[in-house]
């Protein structure tokens, strides 16, 4: 049973966004979960890269990495796979992942990496001031963007679930219960959970009411383990909140474990041994 | 003729033909019989096609450089001649094939013919074998014991029913080739040592160094000349329980070592100068969140993709500067292929004693080269550890907090006494964001202030008077070897020379090198790049006149050029 409070997961640092930004909820969502698994501060790690989402493990009393625009998936990795004991959760905006830092997230998602991924979508740049971002939709108007938006979004569920990431889901900052229950879903899971979690920014592109309107729970039937379903449900209009893939693999983590236990042990004198001029072994080549 | 201690080699031709492994086997064989080598090599950046070379020495002697003028020039087709025939010494032989190459008349009395591709057909019924026959004739006009490369052969090619034989037999047939020259070149014979001796190049010894500092994640991405490490480390470290990873690009592979070291593992990244460029934000980030990591940069020629194969060391600048805004680094330039091992060991104390990015620069010819080198001794090694958190009460615990050294203790995660989140953005002793003068002024102090105690400390490598009194040379890197070669040379003539490298250019060792030059006439700075990027850094952080030879054509400096160096203005 839980012995941890969602309030000891909080900092002494006040979250600095603007009132009623959809971050707020997903922070609380994100607090209540740690609670639930009882996961030890000392032993999780939020990483997270620039923007006003990317503040996030300021505000929580774990260890913490805020790391450049783009760059928290790399760096969570490195995280885990140093120390896999660790709870490792990334966070981050839609400009941070799927902009600057997008590069990284299909290597996450094929390489399986044992992490959650959180991601704070507001559709929006809200710390540059309302910038359109890569989700920001068709004909948007924004400071960047001012005879409307020429691009389409991008569509980073489908893109999650084509890259191979074992787990994908949708929630809402207006609906933390559910997200919640998605966060610890999601860090239970062995392998990378990538989470979108529609987080409206009040004040540059204010959602919290339209997107009431288009969100849908997954229907109760959904197969889970369907691929082909998953994109379905990804490449549908609107939002579907809940759980749209989930796949049972080898996790990266998992996997280097095997690698461990495949490799001969050996130490620095054999390594040096192998280069000794009078053998004339093949050049340090390794046996 | 009487006995020489050294002789220099040079095998030429298409890239694909087998010029470097022919190079390989012949400088494992010296080095098994005893001679210390030192190899130089070059090749085009396409996998098949295109000029290559690949040059050795051999001397029973330690030896500080490849050689300029070539004893003993192979050519494997009309290309290798034209594009080398001007290495060849005032001595220096031919050995050709006799249905590729033609010869000038004029060199034609010291040119032999080898009939590489002929013997190769008709022993293995295809050209795959002509590198052998070459081989077998360098042994014969060097007098080699052939069984060496015998064994080296059978190991090779263990697998491969009937190759190891061909080949064998290709390689006596050549060595019969050219008879007349036979002993062209007697050695002075290697001393009969029980020292232990390693054959190994600069890559290897700097992959195999952060195994002996305790390396245990290892991260990056294929570039040349620096894939060897991530090659050998793919293999090695996991055998020492660590992790070799090839990322999707450098940012990913640097982020994710500053990801491992954060959670308490020594972890290193290799890449070469583009590389180094897309590290850059890292690097600063590293920084200033004071999280200590290794990154070798194997300089190629630059700018841009330039020379991907070729040596240069014009990363200088990016390494000490490179990043926005004043970020704080390490930057330390091994001189020599055994330094190469030593430096990495002293990038891993530096970084995690310092709590900072280390940027280890080498360049082409010394990450490439085959040298022979004393084995380093791994049990006199001093490995500095990171200071900790551990037993810091939660309630007190600054991750960066202001101390006499400037350098706090760091929270590793599992450690219930240092939570703290790592920021790019400035901060206070807690680490939380905060952007008063008082704070960017006291932690820019922190940053830079820890790193003074390298100025003074930080060993450097030095060859001939400790004050020279006609020519003073500084340098950084590679071209240490030559320059030590010409000292001797020159202090034969009856010159006073000196050398002083700094092996830790940042922070720059200022008052050591003001020191340095106090007697010396002329102070000349050797680098290889275009706009003397070292020269500028010694006149910026000395104020010392000085006489700047940026040489960039891609190519080392020769002892021979560096003697000529000293020799010009004397006799002007």
């Amino acid at each position: 049973m839980s012995t941890r409070k969602p309030s000891d997961y909080k900092s002494e640092l006040k979250p600095i966004w603007c009132p009623g930004c959809g971050d707020f909820g997903v922070l609380a969502s994100l607090y209540r979960s740690m609670a639930d698994l009882d996961l030890d501060p000392a032993k999780t790690v939020i990483v997270s890269g620039i923007g006003c989402s990317s503040r996030l493990p300021h505000f929580a009393s774990t260890y913490g990495i805020h790391t450049l625009h783009g760059r928290p998936l790399p760096v969570a990795m490195g995280v885990k796979l140093a120390n896999p004991e660790l709870t490792v959760i990334a966070v981050g905006g839609d400009g941070d992942g799927f902009a600057i830092g997008l590069g990284h997230f299909p290597h996450a998602a094929r390489r399986n990496v044992d992490i959650t991924y959180l991601v704070m979508d507001n559709e929006i740049y809200g710390l540059t001031k309302g910038q359109a971002s890569p989700t920001s939709l068709y004909e948007q108007k924004a400071p960047s963007t001012p005879f409307g938006n020429p691009e389409d979004p991008l569509n980073p569920l489908a893109l999650g679930i084509a890259a191979g990431a074992s787990f994908v889901a949708r929630g809402a900052s207006f609906n933390t219960k559910a997200l919640t229950e998605l966060i610890t879903q999601a860090i239970e899971h062995k392998g990378f959970s990538y989470i979108d979690a529609l987080s409206p920014c009040t004040t540059f592109n204010n959602t919290q009411e339209s997107w009431k309107e288009l969100v849908r729970d997954v229907a109760p039937d959904h197969d889970v383990t369907n691929r082909e379903q998953a994109f379905e449900l990804a490449l549908k209009g609107g939002f579907t909140l809940g759980i749209l893939y989930r796949q049972e693999r080898l996790s990266q983590s998992q996997r280097y474990r095997n690698i461990l236990d495949k490799a001969k042990a050996s130490d620095i004198d054999t390594m040096l041994d192998s280069f000794n001029a009078r053998k004339g072994a093949a050049i340090g080549k390794p046996s | 003729m009487s006995a020489r201690h050294s002789v220099v080699i040079r095998l030429a031709g298409e890239s694909g033909e087998g010029v470097i492994s022919s190079g390989d086997i012949l400088t494992q064989a010296a080095a098994r019989g005893g001679y210390y080598t030192q190899t130089f090599r070059t090749f085009p950046a396409e996998i098949k096609g295109g000029p290559c070379m690949y040059q050795f020495r051999l001397s029973d002697e330690p030896i500080w450089s490849h050689g300029r003028d070539v004893d003993l020039l192979v050519c494997f087709n009309q290309e290798a001649w034209d594009l080398n025939w001007d290495s060849l010494g005032p001595d220096g032989v031919i050995l050709y094939d006799i249905t590729e190459v033609a010869i000038p008349d004029e060199y034609l009395p010291r040119a032999r013919p080898v009939r590489m591709e002929e013997l190769a057909k008709e022993i293995g019924g295809s050209l795959r074998a002509k590198n052998m026959v070459a081989v077998g004739a360098v042994t014969g006009v060097l007098a080699f014991d052939t069984t060496p490369i015998e064994e080296l052969v059978l190991r090779r090619y263990a697998h491969k029913e009937g190759v190891a034989d061909a080949n064998i037999a290709a390689l006596h047939a050549g060595s019969d080739e050219a008879a007349d020259l036979k002993g062209r070149y007697p050695l002075v014979p290697p001393v009969e040592t029980e020292e232990d001796r390693m054959l190994i190049s600069g890559n290897q010894a700097i992959a195999v160094g952060a195994i002996a500092a305790g390396v245990k994640y290892f991260a990056g991405y294929p570039i040349t000349p620096a894939s060897d490490i991530l090659e050998w480390l793919s293999v090695r470290l996991p055998q020492v329980g660590g992790l070799t990873i090839q990322c999707e690009d450098e940012i990913a592979s640097l982020a994710s070592v500053l990801g491992a070291s954060y959670a308490g593992a020594k972890a290193m990244t290799a890449t070469s100068g583009p590389g180094l460029s897309l590290m850059g934000e890292l690097i600063g980030y590293a920084g200033t969140a004071e999280i200590p990591v290794v990154i070798v940069d194997a300089q190629r020629g630059g700018p841009s993709t330039g020379l991907p194969t070729k040596t240069e060391q014009s990363d200088l600048n990016q390494a000490l500067y490179g990043s926005h805004g004043d970020a704080p680094r390490i930057v330390i330039a091994p001189v020599s292929v055994e330094d190469c091992f030593f430096a990495t060991v002293d990038a891993f104390n530096y970084a995690e004693e310092y709590q900072v990015p280390v940027i280890l620069l080498t360049d082409q010819g010394l990450a490439t080269r085959l040298e022979v080198i004393h084995r380093p001794e791994t049990d006199t090694l001093t490995l500095t550890p990171r200071k900790t958190s551990k037993g810091v009460a939660r309630e007190d615990y600054k991750r960066y907090e202001y101390t006499d050294n400037h350098i706090s203790p760091m929270g590793i995660p599992g450690e219930p006494t240092g939570m703290y989140v790592a920021t790019g953005i400035e901060h206070d002793e807690y680490g939380h964001p905060a952007y008063t003068p008082e704070i960017h002024l006291g932690m820019g102090h922190k940053r830079w202030d820890k790193l003074e105690p390298l100025k003074a400390g930080a060993p450097h490598a030095a060859h001939g008077e400790e004050y020279p009194t006609d020519v003073a040379f500084i340098g950084f890197g590679s071209t240490f070897g030559p320059v030590r070669e010409a000292i001797d040379r020159l202090t034969e003539q009856g010159m006073s020379v000196g050398s002083f490298y700094p092996r830790v250019l940042m922070p720059f060792p200022a008052d050591r090198v003001i020191d340095f030059v106090k007697d010396a006439k002329r102070i000349v700075v050797p680098e290889v790049n275009f706009t003397g990027q070292l020269a500028r850094l010694i006149k910026a952080e000395t104020g010392i006149e000085l006489e700047s030879v940026a040489k960039c054509d891609g190519l080392p400096f020769t002892a021979e050029a560096i003697m000529d160096l000293a020799n010009q203005e004397v006799a002007v």
